[in-house]
């Protein structure tokens, strides 16, 4: 049987790499079909803001990625209810469907799983 | 036990350091690795273009000597690479550029790689930050 | 599932909190690199890690102790390369907070 892997996305969308290539380790294992977690802690949390405009910046817009998760399987996405209450985005719409988790449930969402990356 | 050791860290951050000497003492412990896995920043420690001051520690020397002695399987992430001007000879022609920054022992492959070493270890171990 | 989160950043700039949220009672800690300013005496982050329950065990790395002129408070378990290695062995998995 397939070991689960939790992923622990920690950056905003817009500080360089980390949240393309956090995004990019849960997509590859989506495709090959492992089981999948992808955890928005601390500033990753901010990918989920919607309406964002990227492209003012000349950034690449994640959202095609994001939208991308289900499509390759991944859909047990998590974001930290602490880490959105800090950032005023507690209770907020976010661009994708995430389970909302308070500390205690973050101790059980680590728990379950077989691996940990966090980046 | 057998690890599995990612590090997304360039070879100037002491978490690539520390990442080798954990690795050193893997094997010295009777455990085996089976795959490096370089992603993320991690990829310039398999770039043949680091010069370092000769008083200064050569991380990037240090982890081929280590791969070669052993004979590791040395894994660089593509992607992680090519945005970053880590090119192995194939990739330089393919994009017409003039550096080849990966020879082997290093290896240019993809996220699969990975997964398929942390599905078949006891432990995935990663390195990274500063 | 048990832990061991490994933790290299300083907790002056990189807070603590978010990284000791999930923690399990289980769980383990080891402090690498500046990380281990934690143990600052005296410090906000050492009176956190304090109030942690005994349950999560504690560990530094001895070389960044000692580069750091650092010393470990008496729940802090000191420990060296081979020592990493075998509590990695330990706990069911290990997540490296960057």
């Amino acid at each position: 049987m397939a070991k689960s892997m939790l992923i622990v996305s920690r950056h905003s969308p817009w500080s360089g790499l980390g949240a393309r290539e956090a995004l990019d380790i849960a997509l590859a294992g989506g495709a090959f079909e492992l089981p999948i977690g992808l955890l928005f802690l601390d500033d990753g949390v901010l990918q989920l803001q919607p309406g964002q405009r990227p492209a003012v910046v000349e950034q690449k817009d994640l959202a095609a990625n994001l939208q991308a998760l289900p499509l390759f399987g991944v859909e047990d996405l998590y974001v930290c209810r602490q880490s959105l209450r800090l950032r005023g985005l507690d209770g907020q719409p976010l661009a994708l469907p995430a389970t909302a988790l308070e500390g205690p449930e973050l101790a059980d969402l680590f728990d379950r799983y077989d691996l940990v990356i966090t980046l | 036990m057998k690890f599995a050791i990612a590090l997304f860290a360039p070879p100037h951050a002491p978490s690539s350091r520390r990442a080798l000497r954990f690795a050193e003492a893997v094997l010295a412990g009777g455990h085996e690795i089976n795959r490096l896995f370089f992603y993320q920043d991690g990829v310039y420690n398999a770039s043949d273009g680091i010069v370092t001051p000769q008083d200064e520690t050569d991380l990037a020397a240090q982890w081929r000597a280590f791969v070669e002695r052993h004979a590791l399987d040395a894994v660089v992430c593509i992607a992680a690479a090519l945005r970053r001007g880590v090119l192995d000879a194939q990739e330089a022609q393919r994009y017409g550029r003039a550096a080849v920054a990966v020879t082997p022992p290093w290896e240019l492959s993809g996220l699969g790689q990975l997964h398929e070493a942390a599905q078949q270890a006891d432990r995935l171990v990663c390195f990274g930050g500063v | 599932m048990t832990t061991l989160h490994l933790l290299s950043q300083s907790p002056f700039t990189s807070p603590l909190d978010s990284t000791l949220r999930p923690l399990g009672v289980r769980d383990g800690l080891l402090l690498c690199g500046d990380a281990c300013h934690a143990l600052q005496p005296g410090s906000a982050p050492l009176e956190l890690l304090e109030h942690l329950p005994a349950s999560i065990a504690i560990h530094a790395l001895e070389e960044d102790l000692q580069a750091r002129n650092l010393t470990a408070p008496e729940r802090v378990q000191v420990v060296d390369y081979p020592g990493f290695v075998e509590l990695c062995t330990r706990y069911d998995k290990v997540n490296g907070w960057l």
